[in-house]
């Protein structure tokens, strides 16, 4: 389970989140939709870390970490309770995809290099990806690139996957390879947190989502609730925008 | 000057001048050996933009690229006894080939700091950020992640600057240190043909050179791996025999079952 408890964050004067209080339930799927610049995700990134939270606290699994004094230490623990799937991929450049995956397992939870073999084979089978082991990153496709990074953070085997905006970078024809790999680990029970944009994932995969906008959480329901009885005005507005009624004359 | 021009000397200076190559060997890796360190030490503040120490940086860097090694050469040779004699400090028993050296690293290290820092920047930040979701301590990503990357990187601009470092030794011998182009001065002076001598040391400089870069390039090729498009016939035999590797420790380890159960 993962407890955010009024998290907050500001670049110098400007708050981009503003006590942001999420709960998310082993095995949820939760989609994190909002405009761009609502902090989403910046939300996201806190989780891990990667944006430093100007306050509040955190509760991934049993850790328990106060974002005010968080020490070194207790975030390189928290880090390794989750794991993140980037918009740019950010592949490890100078290593195969196999490495990419076994990089992890090998330095970080040390295991054999045997074991790590194993793993991280399955893992690229499973992204349907048997065939490019020794491939570069440079020689995969975006979808291809983007599902060696799905393997590597399911090789941490974390508490949570976090995407953020997995497809965003992606030609049309590939966002599909890659939507149907994450709903399939999704289907295994695996809890993530999302950012996106593609609507009709979200309302597939998702069992909760989220609105945010202007660094607060507007509203949040299930993909029913949330996209066909939206409560709030400013919900109601996005979606207008997102999905447009076919109200054409002929 | 002197001789009338004779080709027969240049064959037989080669090998004499061949015989102090290893004096103008040993001031380069002398000078890259203290211009690493130097550097890294220099780029590291900039690097992590420290306050005060970062100005101190850019000011050594300043002063090393903006002044000839000649210049700096005199400047530690002479300069550098007088001011330890205030610290009651006697170096005047130090060889010449120390200063040289010295100086030589020193002013490498200028150039070496700005090189470091230009290719860990290069390196895309976003890796970074990768490696410390997996969960990777900040110098486990900046030894496994940034320095391999970096280094490709570097290969090229570092190349440059040991040939240029090569060539400039010759400068040593404006403090009498017997190097090849000091030696080069001395056998023109004995024999009167400097044109010869002069062209022979040419020479050994070209070869040593190509030599290096060729060297060099092939370092650069084999940290650049991935970065080739499409894998020449020789590294797809490779990687078949590698991908094969990975499939038999699968199947041998076949009870552990892995991430499948994920």
């Amino acid at each position: 389970m993962i407890k955010l408890n009024n998290i907050s964050k500001s670049f110098g004067r400007q708050q981009v989140l503003k006590d942001i209080d999420l709960t998310v339930e082993k095995g949820d799927v939760v989609v994190i939709l909002g405009p761009s610049g609502s902090g989403k995700t910046t939300l996201l990134r806190c989780v891990n870390y990667l944006e430093k939270p100007s306050d509040g606290e955190m509760i991934i699994g049993d850790y328990h970490l106060n974002c005010k004094y968080a020490s070194k230490k207790q975030i390189h623990l928290l880090r390794q309770k989750s794991a993140m799937v980037f918009q740019q991929y950010n592949l490890f450049k100078h290593k195969t995809a196999i490495e990419n995956v076994m990089e992890g397992l090998l330095i970080v939870k040390k295991l054999s290099k045997e074991e790590a073999i194993v793993r991280s084979v399955a893992l690229l089978e499973k992204v349907g990806l048997g065939n490019k082991l020794e491939a570069y990153p440079s020689q995969l496709s975006g979808g291809q690139q983007q599902r060696v990074g799905i393997a590597r953070a399911l090789a941490m085997e974390p508490e949570v996957i976090l995407f953020d905006e997995p497809t965003s970078a992606l030609d049309p024809e590939l966002v599909g390879e890659v939507l149907s790999v994450i709903r399939k680990i999704a289907k295994e029970g695996i809890t993530m947190i999302v950012v996106t944009h593609e609507m009709s994932f979200a309302r597939d995969v998702a069992n909760h989502i989220v609105f945010m906008d202007g660094g607060v959480i507007v509203e949040e329901g299930t993909p029913v609730e949330l996209f066909n009885h939206p409560k709030e005005e400013r919900t109601k507005q996005f979606l207008k925008r997102i999905t447009p009624e076919l109200n054409y004359n002929i | 000057m002197g001789e009338p021009f004779d080709f027969t000397y240049i064959l037989t200076f080669i090998p004499k001048l061949l015989s102090t190559l290893q004096i103008t060997l040993f001031i380069v890796a002398g000078s890259l050996l203290i211009g690493m360190i130097v550097g890294f030490l220099i780029a590291l503040p900039r690097l992590y933009q420290i306050p005060i120490v970062q100005t101190i940086s850019k000011v050594y860097i300043s002063f090393f690229r903006g002044t000839p090694v000649l210049i700096q050469l005199f400047l530690f040779y002479y300069g550098l006894p007088e001011l330890l004699k205030l610290a009651h400090l006697d170096v005047s028993k130090t060889p010449v080939l120390a200063f040289v050296i010295l100086t030589y690293g020193l002013h490498t290290g200028a150039f070496m700091s700005e090189l470091i820092r230009a290719s860990v920047m290069a390196v895309d930040r976003g890796q970074v950020e990768a490696a410390y979701a997996v969960g990777m301590t900040g110098y486990q990503a900046f030894v496994r992640i940034i320095m391999p990357q970096a280094l490709a990187i570097a290969i090229p601009v570092f190349s440059n600057l040991v040939i240029a470092l090569l060539k400039d030794t010759s400068l040593a011998f404006t403090l009498g240190v017997m190097e090849m182009t000091g030696k080069s001065q001395t056998l023109g002076t004995l024999t009167q043909h400097f044109i010869e001598s002069y062209i022979a040391l040419a020479l050994i400089y070209l070869v040593v050179s190509f030599a290096l870069e060729k060297f060099l390039k092939w370092l650069e090729n084999g940290l650049l791996q991935h970065e080739q498009q499409d894998t020449s016939v020789r590294s797809t035999r490779l990687t078949l025999r590698k991908n094969i590797s990975y499939r038999r420790i699968v199947t041998e380890m076949s009870t552990g079952k892995g991430g499948v159960d994920l």
